[in-house]
């Protein structure tokens, strides 16, 4: 150990003599050197009088550990003129590698004793926590590389990765329903053959109010098949949230020979944080071979070493039982659609003369059940509506003790609650209800009914079963995890042929066999390097826009889908433009993005989630086809008024608290009713193929210029364009005017926007019903109006912007000059739609007066 | 090393419990409470008997009484330097988990004897000197503690094999 100069010594001070010579034994607390230094000293004599005095002290240094003095970094005279200089060497019998609950686990000495001289504790030479199930055992950095190296090289010669899985919602999923019990009691229930194979165990002690109660464990579709073949090809460790018994009973029932797991299983007792996973925590020194499969992104902070599946679940509107300590789930999995699109499915397959309308009957019902997953009693599941504020503080309060009694008392209250509300139960009754009526509907549909009971018990037995055993996720991930470690050895052969062969040409191999190997650990391949390489080329060039996905109030580019979409290569961005190729939305309602970009049937394709989720199981781009919505989107864009019912029940599915639900359904409606402004008058579809040749100008110039444009604008509109919903757009187009991309057409649409907003300032937000139900009143003929106004500003604008051009470095002030004379000189027309805009402006605050 | 030891304890006693049973009362809370604890230096093992249960005297201001029970009892305390008889019941690469009763103690690799290596390709993973030792989950092992620390409650130990008639 190198001793270093301490803080608390009074620098400069002089080295006067060495007292041990090297090779010498030293004890702790042994001198090793005196020295001197100088300090002023108040004296005074026997006349009473004082004096400020500078004397010499001496003093020893004294060794904080024992050893042997290996050697000296000073010598006698030596000035010491700060902490931290090197004093001496000094070689320990014990460096105290490895030590267990605060003892050194080589010398069995206490580590947690502090002397007067102690510079750096003990404890803090082993602070790395490698084992995975006890916290008190803590190695040194050293031994940890020790350690992983050692491993490394087994996992080498046995073609083995290391593979973390988390438990719950990926392998398994959980619940502690009782209702479970009585299904799988039945086998008359319809949910029989999908709950007949879920196990059981009794954890004895669990949170508040649920003493002994009974987990119900419904394994993977495939789980056994899929862990006998990974453990070929991977060492597999368990990294669950749930606690150690939990996990432990887990993994008694998916490896009852412990043959996959062993002992390598870390819950949240070990982690050392309840709210993240940390790679760290098992792999302190190097992560290049490790995967992560797990069905939260957030939780890893989206590692380059995880691979996201999809959440299993099962048991629906169950969640993740373990999840309360967790940052909550950002937002819900958009999962329904295939189930609302089996079960529409279903029908048509076993009676064919069983039309549409029940099939319609049956999907809105089913969507409709599957909407409400967000169950009221576990708040902290399954909510959309989490700022990024709340989730911050939730993350940040994670170690504080208060906190973490609060969640352990959430998660008991949501465990209690489950059992007491069985919302399986429920939903089930739900559905039967649902379906009687469908049923009804269905037999006086078609009152011919000679074999119409048979049908109908046909019908109850597989329509009835809310619980479905459909997942094909593992199948796919073993795929993906096959491809990975197939890369990954490929990768490691190529690079072991190279230097070896070469190598063996140049010395005949006489090397050691040691320096060998350690050339082999420094040439292997990174995961984090091949596995996101692999994930980008799924989706290349893929250029996403999410419509009606995304819970509001969750910014789309760090939406968990849209980190998980980047993940594997694509681009999202948010509004549609030129790039844009996809349009990712759902399939029960048509959102402005949908209609706009159904205008480019041929560029954009405007497919469901299903897509995306089924191309990142299958890490495959998958032919959109199957998964086209929207297919009859009209040129034009149809008007709101086929916002349905569902839009309501949607919009409530995502937002549970109500305030923030009537913030943003007035936004919601807003938009639509806007950008159908922009796009009625065929505009902006004029305007879009004839623009690619702007594009290649510096986009900063024009940036400018809109800038100036609405600030000029503003000043136009004056007062009025304060109203609430104005600064509102304002902040929009700021936003807009900091990416690139949106330039081009968003700033305009906002412009016009203002101009339509001041005049119709009080009705704006409902435009979309307006037109849709109100014709031919006063509102509408406003609104007309607006629409022409609007559109001749878009003319200006246009012819602004190509007047600007030629000048492109132009600064924002002669810019607008520029303008102003580029709009009065090269467009006649402009002077006088200004003029006429002017007017109907004022004739529209008449009205408004 | 086991010792018959002398303990007091002080038991608070709620009044709907004030009747003819109390000291069968008593000598159950005792049980309940005391047995199987480590109160840092040694464990409690077995109440032997409660032989000195004081008068119970009632608490101003809360109406509980408490009573003094002084009691006998087999304790053990693990000392530095003893040898003991425990089971392996986890193996890592630095070193083997052994229960030796209600005690953990760690035996790091290098206090395994240099001939017996780990094996992290064995399911379980093991310690083994490729003949006829074999240290895995469930062994029986001799081991000698060779330190011992006490905190409230819980206590660490480390110990080692190194050493004849050791393993």
């Amino acid at each position: 150990m190198l001793l270093r100069s301490p803080k608390n010594l009074h620098y400069p001070i002089t080295v006067t003599e060495l007292l041990q010579q090297p090779h010498d034994d030293v004890e702790r607390f042994a001198p090793l050197f005196s020295y001197s230094y100088k300090s002023t000293v108040t004296e005074g004599n026997e006349f009473g009088e004082v004096f400020q005095v500078e004397k010499d002290w001496y003093s020893k240094f004294e060794s904080e550990v024992d050893g042997t003095l290996v050697t000296w970094k000073i010598k006698k005279g030596t000035v010491i003129a700060s902490s931290g200089a090197e004093l001496a060497v000094i070689n320990e019998p014990c460096r105290h590698e490895i030590q267990f609950g605060g003892m050194c686990a080589e010398c069995g000495r206490d580590m947690t004793t502090v002397a007067y001289n102690t510079s750096t504790r003990d404890t803090d030479r082993a602070t790395i926590n490698m084992a995975h199930g006890n916290t008190a055992l803590r190695i040194s950095q050293n031994e940890a590389t020790k350690a992983e190296d050692e491993a490394k090289r087994r996992l080498l010669a046995s073609k083995k990765l290391s593979l973390v899985v988390d438990l719950d919602q990926t392998i398994i999923h959980a619940t502690v329903d009782p209702t479970v019990a009585e299904w799988q009691q039945d086998p008359n229930n319809p949910n029989y053959e999908a709950v007949k194979d879920v196990r059981a165990f009794q954890l004895v002690d669990d949170g508040p109010g649920a003493r002994g109660c009974w987990y119900y464990i419904k394994l993977r579709p495939g789980l056994q098949q899929f862990l006998e073949n990974i453990s070929q090809l991977y060492e597999l460790h368990i990294y669950t949230m749930g606690t150690r018994a939990y996990a432990k009973n887990i993994a008694k029932i998916v490896d009852p020979d412990r043959k996959i797991f062993g002992d390598r299983i870390l819950s949240r007792d070990e982690s050392g944080s309840l709210t993240a996973k940390n790679l760290q925590r098992l792999f302190p020194v190097d992560t290049k071979m490790v995967v992560i499969i797990d069905d939260r992104g957030d939780v890893w902070h989206w590692s380059a070493n995880l691979i996201k599946v999809s959440a299993y679940d099962f048991f629906v509107g169950i969640g993740d039982i373990n999840s309360s300590f967790l940052p909550k789930r950002p937002e819900l999995e958009a999962r329904p659609p295939i189930k609302a699109a089996k079960v529409a499915e279903s029908p048509a397959t076993f009676e064919p003369t069983d039309g549409p309308p029940i099939a319609a009957a049956e999907s809105a019902t089913k969507a409709d059940a599957t909407q409400l997953i967000t169950p009221p009693q576990s708040p902290p599941q399954t909510n959309g509506d989490v700022s990024a504020l709340h989730q911050l503080v939730s993350m940040g309060g994670g170690d504080d003790l208060k906190k973490l009694k609060e969640q352990t008392t959430q998660q008991g209250e949501a465990i209690a609650a489950q059992l007491e509300d069985r919302p399986l139960l429920q939903k089930q009754k739900k559905l039967d209800a649902a379906e009687e009526e469908a049923n009804q509907a269905f037999s006086q549909e078609e009152p011919d009914g000679g074999n119409k009971d048979d049908t109908h018990n046909d019908l109850h037995r597989h329509r009835h079963n809310l619980l479905q055993d459909d997942d094909t996720e593992l199948e796919h991930l073993e795929r993906s995890l096959r491809e990975v470690h197939h890369a990954f050895f490929d990768e490691y052969d190529k690079k072991l042929a190279g230097p070896k062969g070469s190598r063996v040409a140049e010395l005949k191999g006489d090397r050691s066999a040691k320096k060998r190997s350690a050339d082999e650990l420094e040439i292997v391949p990174d995961v984090k390097v091949i596995m996101p390489n692999m994930k980008q080329r799924v989706l290349a060039g893929v250029e996403i826009v999410f419509s009606g996905v995304v819970p509001l109030g969750i910014h789309p580019q760090n939406s968990d889908i849209a980190l998980w979409a980047k993940s594997f290569g694509a681009r999202v961005s948010e509004s549609v433009n030129k790039k844009t190729t996809h349009v990712v939305a759902t399939p029960i309602r048509r959102t402005a993005k949908v209609r706009q970009a159904a205008k480019h049937p041929n560029r954009i394709k405007i497919v469901d989630v299903r897509w995306l989720h089924d191309s990142f199981t299958r890490w495959k781009r998958l032919n959109e086809e199957p998964y086209r919505i929207h297919h009859e989107a009209e040129e034009n864009g149809q008007t709101a008024g086929d916002r349905s019912i569902f839009d309501v029940a949607d919009d409530l599915a995502m937002l549970s608290s109500s305030d923030e639900e009537a913030a943003v359904t007035e936004d919601e409606n807003e938009k639509p009713g806007l950008e159908i402004d922009t796009v009625t008058p065929g505009e902006l579809e004029k305007l879009m193929p004839s623009e690619p040749q702007d594009d290649d100008s510096p986009i900063g110039g024009t940036n400018e210029d809109w800038q100036g444009m609405n600030d000029e604008l503003a000043e136009f509109m004056g007062s009025e364009a304060d109203s609430d919903s104005d600064s509102e757009s304002d902040g929009d187009s700021v936003k807009s005017n900091t990416s690139n991309q949106t330039t081009e057409s968003r700033p305009r649409r906002k412009k016009r926007k203002r101009d339509g907003e001041s005049a119709e300032s009080t009705e704006a937000e409902d435009s979309d019903t307006s037109t849709s139900s109100l014709k031919g009143s006063r509102l509408q003929k406003r609104k007309k109006r607006a629409i022409d106004r609007t559109t001749s500003l878009t003319n200006m604008a246009t012819t602004d912007k190509s007047s600007s051009l030629p000048s492109p470095d132009t600064t924002g002030a002669d810019d607008d000059e520029e303008r102003e004379d580029g709009g009065a000189t090269t467009d006649d027309d402009d002077a006088a739609l200004e003029a006429e805009l002017e007017a109907a402006f004022e004739e529209a605050s008449d009205e408004e007066d | 090393m086991f010792f018959l030891h002398e303990l007091e304890h002080t038991i608070t006693l709620h009044p709907t419990y004030f009747n003819r049973d109390i000291h069968e009362l008593l000598t159950n809370k005792l049980l309940q409470t005391v047995e199987g604890t480590n109160t840092g230096n040694y464990f409690i093992i077995c109440v032997m008997d409660a032989y000195d249960i004081s008068e119970g005297r009632v608490l101003p201001g809360s109406a509980h009484a408490e009573y003094t029970v002084h009691y006998r009892a087999v304790v053990w305390r693990p000392f530095k330097g003893e040898t003991v008889d425990g089971v392996v019941s986890s193996v890592l690469t630095n070193g083997v988990f052994v229960d030796v009763g209600p005690l953990s103690v760690f035996v790091s690799r290098t206090m395994i004897p240099a001939e017996i290596v780990f094996d992290g390709n064995a399911t379980p993973p093991q310690f083994t000197d490729n003949a006829d030792q074999v240290i895995e989950k469930g062994t029986h092992i001799r081991v000698k503690i060779v330190g011992i620390r006490a905190e409230v409650g819980q206590m660490y130990a480390i110990a080692t094999i190194k050493e004849d008639y050791l393993g």
